[in-house]
């Protein structure tokens, strides 16, 4: 069973072996200046490394096209509130719409930008380990420790929440599939109909959940963890010539988009 | 030695209040894969085997053999890729046969899993109110089962299902699929991390259903209860069936058990150390003091 939350492709590509916190900083950088910038042709350029990043990384087009699937009716929504409501001269007016070359080049711009957001943003989480970029982003927030901020602490407890997801989604399945044995149906009915169904399967597995925590928390204690000191890792994050050539070309992208 | 060898399975016992006919099952070549990472892995192949109403049968084969894969498919919870289930002569998509699935009763592993309501009462009466019975018919129902599992309704039926104890919590839940009066009944595992006592009192309850009629059928890996309480046995390995019909205890039984991680029974150890014919070994313990005194 495949999470639906970490939509991590596995594989070995260039893209797959950089760096999780190489790849954050790029990839942060790139949407910063993606947004600085209010021309097709910077937006060609942002779009072009995106799209070598997407060769490179080997990821079919079928797992790019689900992260994009639940963001088209963002996409479409953007573009047509700003088709309608753009100001600029009209060439043919309805009612209170007024349709202008500007607000339709404005709404395709404003809708290409989002879909190249998506296209970077989408290299990064599907060739990231969840746990390799969770760990990346606390040691990119390690300063926030001067401020008392636990970082490593909360990296740990998003660890765990991923590292839980498919174990719920089987446990999910085995109760469910109990429940129908005695009869449950969770098909058909109307919405309240179909939440109620879930009772039978929510409260054992918060049961379970409550559980399986308290057995974690005292197993990691037995284990001698102890919150607020440095860990060491198994695999600790190396960074290497690669990620320096990645933020090198990061710059050389953004200098480029931001000046064509 | 396993713990729970101290007691006594009495075959001829009284027969429970459910009065069930048992049902009759068949499995014709059933086929049954998972797919998990767009790679198929098969669980079930070509499973032949047939059961009579009120037989019993153990279903034998080491972890990962398919046991639990072929109990879902019977109940119907998965639909099998090659093959039919037969209930009572009738195949899929014949009249009736959907009533028949609901007179097949599952209990999952770890049954106490499944339970959610407030009070044990309620966990009971979840199976049977979704059959469409009056509410007089529930109450009778449930107060049947729960007796029949040894938590009189008086004493445990308001108590909250998660406040018992782990031996009260499996047979809570085995009361809740007893409840909605199956003719056959699948069981998964259902002597996992119980006390002695508890596992007595279990097999007790299995050997009541047994003689009131119901087909059994028991997935687990302790052969020596598996031998007191089922007439057949289904040995899996890998999902294919490896032998299939009465125990056999030849040189051969023996080496094919210990061949899927199993062993053969103690008494029928104890009969081939005596120096007496395996094949005769008694089924209970009762009966091995009768014939040994």
């Amino acid at each position: 069973m495949r999470p639906a939350v970490a939509q991590y492709y596995p594989g070995d590509s260039p893209i797959h072996r950089l760096d999780a916190r190489a790849k954050f900083v790029a990839v942060t950088a790139l949407a910063v200046a993606l947004f600085l910038r209010d021309s097709f042709a910077g937006l060609a350029v942002f779009a072009a490394a995106g799209a070598v990043a997407y060769v490179l990384s080997g990821v079919p087009a079928s797992w790019f096209w689900r992260a994009f699937r639940p963001l088209l009716w963002l996409v479409g929504l953007t573009f047509l509130a700003q088709v309608l409501f753009a100001p600029g001269e009209a060439f043919y007016s309805f009612w209170i719409f007024h349709f202008s070359w500007e607000g339709l080049a404005f709404a395709a711009f404003l809708s290409l930008r989002l879909l190249v957001l998506v296209l970077i943003g989408s290299v990064l989480t599907l060739t990231t380990q969840p746990m390799a970029l969770t760990d990346g982003l606390a040691w990119l927030g390690r300063p926030l420790r001067r401020l008392r901020v636990p970082t490593d602490e909360l990296a740990l407890m998003v660890t765990i929440a991923l590292r839980f997801i498919p174990t719920l989604l089987v446990e999910v399945d085995q109760i469910m599939r109990a429940q129908r044995a005695r009869g449950a149906d969770f098909g058909s009915g109307g919405p309240i109909k179909r939440a109620r169904a879930l009772v039978p399967v929510l409260t054992p597995l918060f049961v379970l959940s409550f559980r399986r925590a308290d057995e974690l928390a005292l197993a990691m204690e037995a284990r001698c963890y102890r919150p607020g000191i440095v860990r060491t890792r198994l695999h600790p994050l190396k960074a290497g010539v690669a990620d320096a050539l990645l933020l090198v070309v990061t710059a050389a992208v953004i200098a480029a988009g931001l000046l064509v | 030695m396993s713990d729970h060898l101290g007691h006594v399975v009495e075959r001829g016992a009284q027969a429970s209040p459910l009065h069930t006919a048992g049902m009759a099952l068949e499995c014709r070549d059933l086929g049954f894969s998972y797919t998990e990472a767009r790679t198929q892995i098969p669980a079930l192949r070509d499973v032949a085997f047939s059961l009579e109403a009120g037989g019993s049968l153990a279903l034998l084969g080491a972890s990962g053999s398919g046991k639990s894969t072929l109990l879902q498919v019977v109940k119907g919870l998965d639909a099998p890729e090659t093959g039919a289930v037969l209930l009572d002569g009738a195949g899929g998509g014949e009249a009736g046969y959907s009533g028949l699935q609901r007179q097949v009763g599952l209990v999952f592993q770890t049954p106490e899993l499944q339970l959610f309501a407030a009070s044990a009462r309620e966990d009971v009466a979840f199976g049977p109110r979704r059959l469409g019975w009056t509410e007089a018919e529930v109450a009778a129902a449930v107060d049947e089962a729960l007796e029949l599992v040894g938590l009189p309704p008086e004493r445990f039926g308001e108590r909250h299902p998660y406040a018992l104890s782990g031996g009260e919590q499996r047979r809570l839940a085995l009361a809740g699929v007893l409840a909605m009066r199956p003719r056959l009944l699948l069981l998964d595992e259902p002597f996992v991390s119980l006390d002695p006592a508890t596992r007595r009192e279990l097999s007790a309850i299995l050997v009541r259903l047994r003689a009131s009629g119901v087909t059994l059928v028991l997935a687990t890996h302790d052969v020596d209860l598996a031998w007191a309480l089922c007439d057949e046995l289904l040995l899996l390995d890998a999902g294919r069936v490896r032998a299939a019909g009465g125990w056999e205890f030849g040189e051969e039984g023996a080496g094919l058990l210990g061949a899927e991680r199993l062993r053969e029974p103690f008494l029928v150890q104890l009969w081939r150390r005596l120096g007496r014919d395996p094949r005769q070994a008694p089924r209970t313990y009762a009966e091995a003091a009768e014939a040994l005194a």
